[in-house]
């Protein structure tokens, strides 16, 4: 699975919680130092483990770091070389837009299906609560179980995408979802989008419950159909959260790894051969450790900047 | 009134019923004989039930058991460790004013974001420094950076929710800082280390990334990345992977019945209140 959902638990939480309630009186100095014990030892764990990797990354990136070169510790400098030579890199610039098309596809998908399961369980009836959580497994199933079930339900062959679509006459014969390089990208969306769309209905519920009944009731009254009230009330206040979905999805989606490489490779030829994909065939299949380091900078770079966006527009409002 | 709840409930059943198909097409795949597999019309219900598909994989080849050994022997310490780390953290985040504590909960929300593949590259590169890919060791700790982060970031709030008026009266009481945490806080928190402890195991079982690229040799490998070997090695003979993804699935589906309340219920916190 991907773990995604304390964001949005955290930032409502910041919300409502403020900092540290009933403690006016300074503590001394010692005691405040005592108290960082408590968290120093997860603290340096996370750094250790992902600041000191990312800072390792960068340097790696900046090395000629052939595997070869990087076990007999003969690494050569080359500066922005590696950057370079990616960035000429036709597969990089392939690389980059599948994943857009990945990505924002995907989000689009889980958007659309997570809001209206969300509008769908906003009402009130019996067995809601279990239905609900029930909704969520494709969400926690590890990732390489959901990817080989879809593997299996596209199959050209046998699969029951095929039988269904043929039967209802849809298709006139079978299509090879994951062997065509048309469909191979549509395939891993549906299957990315399935996975997601329980947790943008989560989110998408919670923002739903905090749109004020009164203002649906005072439609109501106003003599406005469901649809108005749908495009007047629900849609506008709804984009708060809305936001928080596309951006969380966007980083989620964008760093998809391990759905992608068990249901196609990357294949055929590079039509879903998305950046983290082209990292791992750099860094762990041709072993140009360098050069994946250079990718995986490329990797982090664009969700960082869309983050940095999205929370400086969220603070001018 | 009650009559349209009922209907409510029923299309929202065959709602749930049908989103959940792929999952039930997993497990009625795994129990049919390997020609009934390839019925067209695909029987819905597999009759009869074969198990041949288990015994092949399961009992036919020792690479299933070692996977779920390497994966218990991976997640069982990544669970310990983290909640060990993440439980003292997120209590020192919620109740004092801390001057880094804005910049430690940024820290945890950044890196919880990163991407795996990010982290394997550099952390294989580190661990071959210290003769550590390959190792339990190796997978452990990085299951941990995935999964330590998010812990505290779930944990937190149920710290922050805490009264500080019980934990004061425990002090008056004659308790240590130590012991009212322990006594008062930890109880009243339950919830939340459940969900924390939970997903914290569901990440570390469904983990692929460090598997496929810090485990080199086959019988380090977590049962994911067995999986993947057998997606190369079976093909399509779909009677077999289906069984094997069900086996993987399992732990997971069964801490989903068994947990769902804490898992969804934690996971909407602050958010979804019916």
């Amino acid at each position: 699975m991907t773990t995604a959902p304390p964001l949005a638990t955290e930032l409502r939480a910041s919300d409502t919680v403020r900092a540290t309630p009933g403690r006016k009186r300074r503590k001394k100095s010692p005691r405040r130092l005592l108290n960082y014990l408590y968290v120093a030892p997860a603290v340096l764990f996370v750094a250790a483990t992902t600041l000191y990797p990312l800072y390792y990354n960068v340097s790696l990136s900046l090395y000629d770091a052939s595997l070869k070169n990087f076990l007999q510790g003969t690494l050569e400098f080359v500066g922005l070389a590696n950057y370079q030579e990616q960035l000429a890199n036709p597969a990089v610039w392939n690389g980059l837009g599948v994943s857009l098309i990945y990505t924002i596809s995907t989000i689009v998908l889980m958007f659309v299906l997570g809001l209206s399961l969300a509008v769908f369980f906003n009402r009130s009836f019996p067995g809601k609560h279990l239905l609900r959580a029930v909704l969520f497994l494709p969400y926690i199933l590890p990732t390489v179980v959901s990817a080989n079930i879809w593997r299996w339900i596209l199959d050209g062959s046998y699969g029951l995408v095929n039988y269904v679509l043929m039967s209802v006459g849809i298709l006139s014969e079978p299509v090879f979802w994951l062997g065509r390089t048309e469909t191979a990208l549509l395939s891993v969306i549906l299957a990315t989008a399935w996975t997601m769309a329980p947790f943008a209905m989560l989110l998408l519920l919670a923002g739903l419950q905090d749109i004020p009944k009164g203002l649906y009731e005072a439609a109501t009254l106003d003599g406005s159909s469901k649809w108005q009230e749908f495009r007047h009330i629900t849609l506008p206040l709804l984009r708060p959260v809305a936001l928080v979905v596309g951006l969380l999805g966007f980083i989620y989606t964008f760093r998809t790894f391990d759905t992608i490489f068990i249901m196609t490779r990357g294949g055929p030829g590079d039509a879903t051969t998305v950046l983290p994909v082209l990292a791992y065939n750099e860094g762990f299949v041709n072993f140009e450790l360098g050069q994946g380091a250079a990718i995986n900078t490329l990797l982090l770079v664009i969700p960082t900047v869309l983050a940095l966006i999205y929370f400086r527009a969220t603070k001018k409002e | 009134m009650v009559k349209k709840q009922r209907i409510t409930t029923a299309v929202a059943t065959l709602l749930t019923i049908a989103y959940l198909l792929p999952v039930y097409w997993m497990v009625a795949t795994s129990l049919k004989s390997k020609s009934d597999i390839f019925n067209s019309p695909p029987d819905l219900v597999p009759s009869p039930l074969s198990f041949d598909a288990y015994a092949e994989t399961v009992f036919g080849d020792g690479a299933v058991w070692q996977g779920i050994l390497s994966s218990t022997i991976i997640s069982v310490p990544t669970l310990i460790l983290t909640m060990l780390l993440a439980i003292p953290a997120a209590y020192g985040l919620a109740r004092f004013s801390l001057k880094l504590t804005g910049a430690i909960m940024l820290l945890m929300l950044g890196a919880q974001m990163l991407p795996s593949i990010s982290l394997a590259l550099p952390l294989f590169a580190i661990f071959s420094e210290y003769n550590l890919v390959d190792t339990y060791a190796s997978l452990i700790i990085a299951n941990i950076a995935l999964a330590l982060p998010f812990a505290i970031v779930i944990l937190r709030p149920y710290m922050l929710n805490v009264p500080q008026e019980l934990l004061d009266a425990a002090r008056i009481d004659g308790c240590t800082t130590f012991g009212s945490f322990v006594r008062i806080a930890l109880p009243l928190m339950r919830p939340g280390l459940i969900m924390a402890a939970t997903l914290t195991f569901v990440s570390a079982w469904g983990e692929f990334v460090f598997g496929l690229t810090l485990a080199t040799s086959d019988d380090m490998q977590p049962i994911t990345v067995v999986l993947n070997r057998f997606v190369a090695q079976f093909g399509t003979q779909w009677g077999n992977l289906m069984a094997v993804s069900t086996i993987v699935a399992i732990p997971i589906i069964l801490i989903f019945i068994f947990l769902q309340k804490y898992v969804v219920a934690g996971l909407s916190e602050g958010g979804v209140k019916d």
